[in-house]
């Protein structure tokens, strides 16, 4: 028999977000495309500070985690940091999910405009 | 990548230095290039810099805020900042240092006090101590030089012993006999007349042992030093050159070696060229074979050999003096005639070939300048005490944030470290400028034979010391205020400054102390250096005896073999005296052994006729032989009976005249006229037939020497020095001088032309030196002292000003409430005066006994500086006093 999973970990709602930037990037998942996603969806602005205190609790949480990529000359010669979801992350994002989509059943009315 | 497309330099530093993890800190720069490179194109670089400016800022925010990037900093649970946050941390000292670094900048009047009082103090210390080291500590810095010993006929205890004293004879039982002593090796003076080659010139030399070299540790430069060989009489013929005069008088010519100069007349080869360095012994710049021949080796009577020796094996100098003690006592016995009486001792090399009056000289200016740097240390701690007590919400808040109590006195250690390297810093400039000072205060002809002068400079050991004493300066200036600073009452002092009416106990206790003892010490410093003065006053202008003004003075050694009898040396002075007499300059004119302070002296035991002294109880007193113009020329008044004449000749009655303290010693309360005494038991008997005053001979000596003065042409002197008087420049004597020495004898060199005055300053004028250095550290000292004892009464007047308030409120009248703070005053004065004149009156003893009499202990001296320093002090309270009373009661109970 299986051990049951551990309580995957609760999301805050930028968390969220940011989770589900990273899983559309896939590959090209590094901070500048996925604030750049989150603000074009989002319509709304992200501190690049919090972007990355974010990124940073979220792969201590491993929900993520990271790779060091090639240095470029436009960056400096520096990396860039690559995220990719982890299984943890994935099931912290249906966990959101899931508990998002219960909380607004019976909303779709009101929620969903046309 | 060109400059106008990168990002800005220092933005990415600072976001480099916020973001501690290295990946992280990779990722988040290169995002930020990548962005800025798009944003520089849609925008413009110069908005883009802006934007990125703003970018890097907020990063950089979020980060310190806590939330930090780097996994680690993130778990860290969170407390606030705390002073003792970090303290863990390797570097934690090194904010003390900077925050230290901060208080003192901070009050940059109070540090520079502090810092030029510290740097003075140590600049003192380090001149005299460069001084000691130089020419009284380490004079010759050779390999070996510590085995070495100097051999003397004369008493160990001695200060002023002649090393020159050894008999040739006994010389010769000590090498076969000794055995602790290896290498034993003599030295006689022998002073050279060099001619042919311009001037001519009498040289400073020595005949020395042949292994004499081989001793010392000395190589020559060019040739060889001298073998076994040349010790014979006959073969000696040889000399070695010292550097100098190699450069002086040869045009350092490098086929010097192999050529003959001639040496009192005679040809010697010129073996060898030693190297630069020390002339050993006594400024010798020549140096020859000691050849004797065995008549001249038997020689036990006289003793005037120096002896150098080298201990063997493991003998340390203890062995050595027991083993020389046993060999002189059998002398005793054995040559009972000659030896009965003579002493032995055994000294090192460094002590045995040093001036004698030096050390208790130089002593006594090291214990002054310590003295300074003690006052210095003091005046500074009270400084910081005051401060520490305005200091104290500081240290309480800090107390209350966490800090730990050593960590407050550490601080306060730190603090004074920063001052200490900062004054030493400027010290060693300020010794530098004080040894060079020193340098030009001595004559170059009085320098040549100061050993070690050389090594007058400011070297490593010099800043070696100077740091050394500054880190123990530290620890003396800040150990009370640091431990005061680590008693710091969180309570007492947050309750707004200072609410307390006075200050606590122990404080106060302790700046009393401080004060008290700097007043103390003052006094001790003051007192010393008036009597120092008083001193070298005495020694340049005070009761010569004679008068040194408007005198021109020339010496000269007669060469022994064409002056070897003395009708030829009585034909030189008086062809000489005879030509400048008929000069118009010439007012008077005379001729005398030696100048009184040329350095140079004879004595002769004294049988007086009619009693019988046993060998302990004969003494000896100056031997002086004139011409009858000298002592008119120097003004030595007559007193009774009369002057040398011309009718004393070699075939009438030998005649003196002696010193009143001669006179005062041999006949106590008679006439000395007519009586009778004479040089030797078996001598002929030399009438007195006057009197004179006594004459200050040599400063280091005792002011009244008994002194006897004999007709010149009754026992003429190989040395010689003629005096002349002028009414105007003596200096225009010099041409004449010069000239009547060489119509006589064109071969006869003068050693020295200088003024009588010129003579007396020579000797006097590196002491004249100090004594001025000594007056301004006591100055200083009294500044010093004055500032502490005000600094502190109007400290403590001013703690107390709400007291004040409240006694005058209830009352209390103004001369009442300015007695409260003279009081005080008077108390840390008189403290101080108290035990400063009992230090003052042990250092005058002490000074007294080790000047040889210059100095004179006198009460009033004293009375004067502890009057002029009570009073400074309590005026300094006055004032504190004055502002304290004046105040209205309601303003005075208003400031906290």
């Amino acid at each position: 028999m299986r051990d049951m999973p551990p309580k995957p970990p609760y999301l805050g709602e930028f968390e969220y977000a940011v989770l589900l930037a990273v899983m559309h990037l896939g590959e090209e998942a590094y901070a500048v495309p996925v604030r750049e996603l989150i603000e074009d969806r989002t319509a709304r602005p992200v501190a690049r500070g919090a972007l990355y205190t974010a990124l940073e609790r979220l792969e201590a949480k491993a929900c993520l985690r990271s790779r060091m990529g090639d240095p470029t000359p436009e960056r400096g010669g520096r990396a860039r940091r690559y995220f990719a979801v982890t299984a943890v992350g994935l099931r912290a994002l249906r966990a959101t999910h899931a508990s998002l989509a219960r909380l607004s059943q019976g909303l779709e009315t009101v929620l969903e405009e046309s | 990548m060109s400059r106008r497309s990168a990002p800005p330099a220092l933005a990415e530093r600072m976001l480099r230095l916020a973001v501690r993890d290295p990946e992280w800190r990779d990722a988040v720069l290169g995002d930020l290039a990548e962005e800025f490179g798009s944003v520089s194109r849609r925008q413009g670089w110069p908005r883009a810099r802006i934007w990125y400016w703003r970018q890097a800022a907020g990063i950089a925010c979020r980060v310190s805020a806590g939330r930090l990037l780097p996994g680690t900093a993130a778990r860290r649970p969170w407390r606030a900042p705390t002073p003792d946050d970090d303290a863990t941390s390797r570097w934690a000292w090194l904010r003390d240092v900077r925050y230290a670094l901060r208080a003192l900048a901070g009050r940059p009047a109070l540090s520079g006090a502090i810092i030029l009082t510290l740097g003075l103090a140590l600049a003192a210390n380090a001149t005299i101590f460069n001084l000691a080291d130089a020419i009284y500590l380490r004079p010759f810095r050779f390999a070996g030089v510590d085995r070495l010993v100097v051999v003397a006929s004369a008493p160990e205890r001695d200060p002023l012993a002649d090393r020159s004293s050894v008999a040739p004879a006994d010389f010769i039982d000590w090498t076969r006999e000794s055995t602790t002593l290896t290498d034993l090796v003599a030295a006689d003076f022998w002073d050279p007349n060099l001619s042919e080659i311009g001037e001519p010139e009498q040289l400073a030399g020595h005949r020395v042992s042949p292994r004499f070299f081989e001793l010392i540790g000395a190589t020559p430069q060019l040739g060889r030093t001298f073998v076994a060989d040349e010790a014979i009489p006959g073969r000696d013929k040889r000399v070695v050159l010292s550097h100098g005069l190699w450069a002086r008088r040869f045009g350092s010519d490098p086929a010097i070696v192999g050529r003959a100069i001639r040496l009192n007349g005679e040809p010697h080869e010129v073996v060898g060229v030693m190297r630069p360095g020390p002339s050993i012994p006594y400024g010798a710049e020549a140096w020859a074979p000691l050849a004797y021949t065995d008549e001249e080796w038997r020689e036990r009577a006289r003793g005037f050999l120096l002896v150098i020796g080298r201990l063997s094996g493991t003998h340390g100098i203890e062995a050595a003096r027991a083993e020389m003690r046993a060999i002189v006592e059998r002398q005793r016995r054995e040559h009972a005639e000659t030896n009965a009486r003579r002493e032995v001792s055994v000294v090192t090399l460094t002590r045995g070939l040093s001036d004698a009056g030096a050390g208790p000289f130089l002593m006594i200016w090291q214990a002054a300048a310590a003295l300074l740097l003690l006052i210095a240390c003091a005046n500074i701690a009270n400084l910081l005490l005051a401060r520490g007590t305005e200091r104290q919400q500081e240290f309480a808040v800090r107390l209350a944030l966490g800090a730990g109590r050593w960590r407050l006195a550490l601080q306060v250690l730190v603090e004074g470290a920063w001052l200490a390297i900062v004054a030493v810093v400027i010290a060693v400039p300020l010794a530098a400028v004080g040894v060079d000072g020193l340098r030009r205060a001595l004559p170059p002809g009085v320098l040549r034979w100061v050993a070690g002068h050389e090594f007058l400079q400011v070297d490593l050991t010099v800043i070696a010391l100077t740091g050394l004493m500054g880190l123990l300066a530290t620890v003396g200036f800040s150990v009370l205020p640091a431990l005061h600073a680590s008693r710091a009452v969180v309570g007492d002092a947050l309750r707004q400054g200072g609410r307390t009416l006075t200050a606590g106990r122990g404080r106060r206790w302790l700046g009393t102390t401080l004060a008290a003892g700097q007043v103390a010490l003052t006094l001790t410093l003051v007192v010393g250096s008036t009597l120092i003065l008083g001193a070298v006053d005495s020694a340049v202008n005070g009761v010569l005896g004679f008068d040194k003004a408007h005198v021109m003075t020339a010496r000269l050694t007669l060469s022994d073999r064409p002056y070897a009898t003395p009708e030829a040396r009585r034909q030189f002075v008086d062809g000489v005296l005879e030509r400048l007499s008929g000069m118009p300059a010439v007012q008077s004119l005379g001729a005398a052994a030696f100048l009184p302070y040329g350095g140079f002296s004879n004595s002769r035991t004294i049988h007086p006729e009619g009693t019988e002294l046993t060998p302990a109880e004969v003494r000896s007193a100056d031997f002086q032989r004139i011409t009858p113009g000298f002592l008119t020329t120097m003004r030595v008044a007559i007193l009774e009976g009369r002057d040398v004449s011309e009718a004393d000749r070699e075939d009438t009655r030998p005649v003196a005249v002696v010193s009143r303290s001669f006179a005062d010693r041999y006949w106590p309360g008679q006439p000395a006229l007519g009586r009778r005494f004479r040089t030797a038991a078996d001598g002929p008997w030399i009438e007195v037939v006057g009197v004179s005053v006594d004459i200050m001979h040599d400063w280091f000596m005792q002011q009244r020497r008994p002194t006897f003065y004999r007709p010149m042409r009754q026992d003429p002197p190989f040395s010689l020095s003629l005096v002349a008087r002028t009414n105007g420049d003596p200096l225009q004597l010099a041409g004449e001088m010069r000239r009547a020495v060489a119509a006589v004898d064109p071969d006869q060199p003068i050693l020295e032309l200088r003024t009588m005055a010129q003579v007396v300053d020579d000797k006097v004028s590196g002491v004249t030196y100090l004594a001025r250095a000594l007056a301004v550290m006591g100055a200083i000292a009294l500044v010093l002292a004055l500032t502490g004892v005000y600094s502190l009464v109007a400290y403590l007047a001013a703690r107390r000003t709400q007291e004040f308030g409240v006694r005058m409120a209830l009352g209390a009248t103004r001369w009442q409430v300015m007695r409260l703070t003279i009081r005080q005053a008077l108390v840390i004065t008189s403290l101080g005066l108290a035990m400063g004149s009992v230090l003052a009156w042990a250092l005058g003893r002490v000074m007294a006994s080790s000047l040889f009499g210059l100095v004179s202990l006198e009460i009033w001296p004293l009375a004067v500086m502890v009057g002029l320093i009570g009073v400074t002090a309590v005026a300094a309270g006055y004032l504190p006093a004055r502002r304290a009373a004046d105040l209205d009661p309601t303003e005075a109970l208003r400031i906290s």
